[in-house]
């Protein structure tokens, strides 16, 4: 697991405390219950925080799932 | 704190059998991390609580509080912004910045500060209330430039104010204050344009964090400290009384040294305000007091309940005031200006808040006295308050306990029955009262109502008074009857009053109101309530345990002469 995965599953697990850290990694907001739009903001605003980024929080509903989260953190990080 | 903690606290589990603590918090936008963070805050500052945080529906946060029920909720918190007053206040609204329509934004935020307030009034009798009032910029609605304020933002200002004024005197309403906010937050760093245009919440996280950190402190405050102890050379004053002499002690501007003349403005104001104050000097004690008994002090030799000058360790003069005011370490601040004196004092009371003073650094220590004001703040003061160091002062001149004593303390008990349920100071003795505490547990307001509305319900109130002068409300139990039993659930007795036999007068009077055969008792051991536990052993041969029972028999075999003369008030 490389270092944006390990720091993403960290706000992950904030989250979805229930989940493992397996689970996780291949969630997706469509799959789980319990990933409403309270947590995709609290989600996006967890991983804003630990990765200094600022996301587009109109575009929200795609940024639904462990690797859609991951592969907009490397576009954004790959920018900088 | 961050996001990520405020989370990570609230995943921690509560105690097993932990006590619901429901808190509704109002505002009118979308509450996010804010209701993450006051759940967070409020958790760590009541961890003996499962706390619960539930809010309204968003977008009419007065409505909401007018449809509120008070009674189901511990603490109500109430976070007012811009856009409550007026949506043309907010960025989420458009079309309302014209010229015209200044005037009628000023007087329809007015009309809406005055219903909040109505329904603040509503609700502050019914549950304690914490306020937030507006504290993001105003958006440029006024056509005036940023370094001038028009006429809106003065009079939104003023009505703000003029909320702030009126809700303070509510009762079981509290603000929170400007200043602390200012000092938390920079104004620059709150507003989040962002996201409150996308998903609703104005709040940067940094600015959620510190309004739910004060408003979880007004809700849940810190016990104040309830003592302080104080050096007197280049601490109360500047110099050594025993060098300089009288004449060359100083406290005042024109010799350099108003910052020993501001400690002791604090210190007479906290003693004022209740607070119980002792020297510990190492000085010769006839030196010591000649120079506390200087007129022109601010603080002198009357506002101090006992001065213990000696050329001993430090730490055995804290030792001797402690056991006179009958009050824990933790409860006590120490002072002291050499940084040797406090490291010995902490050394031996690791519990004691001690404290260097900073006589060299006048930041610092304008500093320094706001920490020692908070330290010692109180939501508002009663009347107790002020006895207490009176009473204090006065027992030190008392001679031992023992029968003959108390016959001539010509003492008064008065038991009440009639308590009102907006009266602070019985919650507040239950709450803060440790030693003679039947077991430890804290009561919510919404709790203390229900008691009140039981039919089979006891709540007693003891007020005393003797030759040396009243102790105000002391005592408080509450239980409920149950046939020939009454459960006992709350007992507490303030450590001033100890060695009364008050605890004696009150199940005589509870024995003797109820015709109850038995008392059980709802006793839990704590790592302070050693005081009631030893009462209900050694004094009534009752073991203390969770359901211990005393029978009337049981009493009236043990129960000493008493000399208190009783009233009572139904």
């Amino acid at each position: 697991m490389n270092d944006v995965q390990s720091r993403l599953l960290t706000c992950f697990r904030a989250v979805f405390p229930k989940l493992d850290d397996g689970a996780l990694a291949g969630l997706s907001q469509p799959a789980h219950e319990g990933w409403d739009s309270l947590a995709s903001v609290t989600l996006v605003r967890l991983i804003e925080d630990e990765f200094q980024v600022q996301f587009d929080l109109f575009d929200l509903e795609e940024l639904d799932s462990f690797p859609a989260l991951e592969t907009r953190l490397r576009q954004m990080t790959d920018g900088q | 704190m961050r996001l990520i903690e405020a989370l990570s606290i609230l995943r921690e589990p509560c105690p097993d059998g932990a006590p619901g603590f429901p808190v509704y918090l109002g505002c009118g936008f979308t509450p996010l991390d804010l209701k993450t963070f006051l759940h967070a805050h409020l958790q760590r500052r009541m961890k003996e609580y499962r706390v619960e945080v539930t809010t309204g529906l968003f977008g009419d946060l007065t409505g909401e509080l007018e449809r509120l029920e008070a009674r189901r909720w511990a603490a109500v918190a109430v976070v007012v912004e811009w856009s409550d007053l007026d949506p043309r206040l907010g960025l989420r609204t458009s079309g309302g910045w014209r010229v015209s329509a200044l005037d009628d934004i000023a007087a329809t935020a007015g009309a809406q500060m005055e219903r909040l307030y109505g329904a603040l009034a509503n609700l502050g009798s019914g549950v304690p209330v914490a306020l937030m009032l507006p504290s993001l910029p105003l958006p440029p609605v006024s056509y005036t430039p940023r370094a001038q304020a028009g006429a809106l933002e003065a009079r939104l200002r003023a009505a703000v104010d003029q909320l702030a004024l009126r809700a303070v005197e509510l009762p079981g309403c509290r603000v929170v204050s400007r200043e602390a906010v200012d000092l938390l937050s920079a104004p620059d760093s709150r507003s989040d344009p962002r996201a409150e245009l996308a998903v609703g919440f104005p709040y940067t996280g940094g600015h959620a964090d510190v309004i739910a950190s004060l408003l979880a402190a007004l809700i849940a405050p810190d016990a104040p400290r309830k003592g302080l102890i104080t050096d007197l050379d280049d601490t109360l004053w500047l110099g050594i009384a025993g060098e300089s002499g009288i004449d060359g002690l100083a406290w005042t501007l024109e010799r350099r040294a108003q910052l020993h003349g501001l400690y002791q403005q604090l210190l007479r104001s906290l003693a004022d305000a209740g607070a119980l104050l002792a020297v510990a000097s190492k000085n010769d004690p006839r030196v010591a007091l000649e120079a506390l008994r200087q007129p022109e002090l601010y603080c002198g030799a009357d506002v101090f309940t006992s001065i213990e000058a000696s050329w001993g360790p430090k730490s055995e003069s804290v030792e001797r005031i402690l056991k006179s005011w009958n009050i824990g370490p933790d409860a006590v601040v120490f002072v002291d200006d050499s940084p040797m004196e406090v490291a010995e004092v902490q050394a031996a009371f690791p519990a004691m808040d001690c404290r260097l003073f900073p006589k060299n650094d006048a930041a610092a220590a304008v500093r320094w006295m706001a920490g020692l004001r908070d330290a010692f703040g109180r939501a508002s003061l009663s009347e107790e308050d002020r006895l207490r160091a009176a009473s204090i002062r006065q027992a030190a001149g008392r001679p031992a306990t023992g029968a003959g004593f108390l016959r001539s303390l010509e003492a008064v008990i008065e038991f009440s029955y009639r308590v009102s349920p907006d009266d602070g100071r019985p919650l507040d003795l239950i709450n803060k009262t440790n030693q003679f505490n039947l077991n430890g547990r804290r009561i919510q307001q919404s709790e203390w109502r229900g008691w009140m509305d039981d039919p089979n319900g006891v709540v007693m109130v003891a007020s005393y008074r003797d030759r040396f002068g009243p102790l105000g409300r002391i005592l408080v139990l509450v239980g409920r009857r149950n046939g020939q039993c009454v459960d006992i659930a709350y007992w507490v007795l303030s450590c001033r009053a100890f060695s009364r036999d008050i605890e004696y007068a009150c199940l005589r009077q509870l024995f003797e109101r109820t015709g109850a055969e038995q008392f059980r008792f709802a006793y839990a051991g704590t790592p302070r309530n050693g005081p009631l536990g030893d009462f209900l052993n050694s004094r009534l041969g009752v073991s203390p345990t969770a359901g211990a029972v005393l029978s009337r028999e049981r009493f009236f075999e043990l129960c000493p002469e008493l000399f208190h003369r009783i009233e009572t008030v139904s």
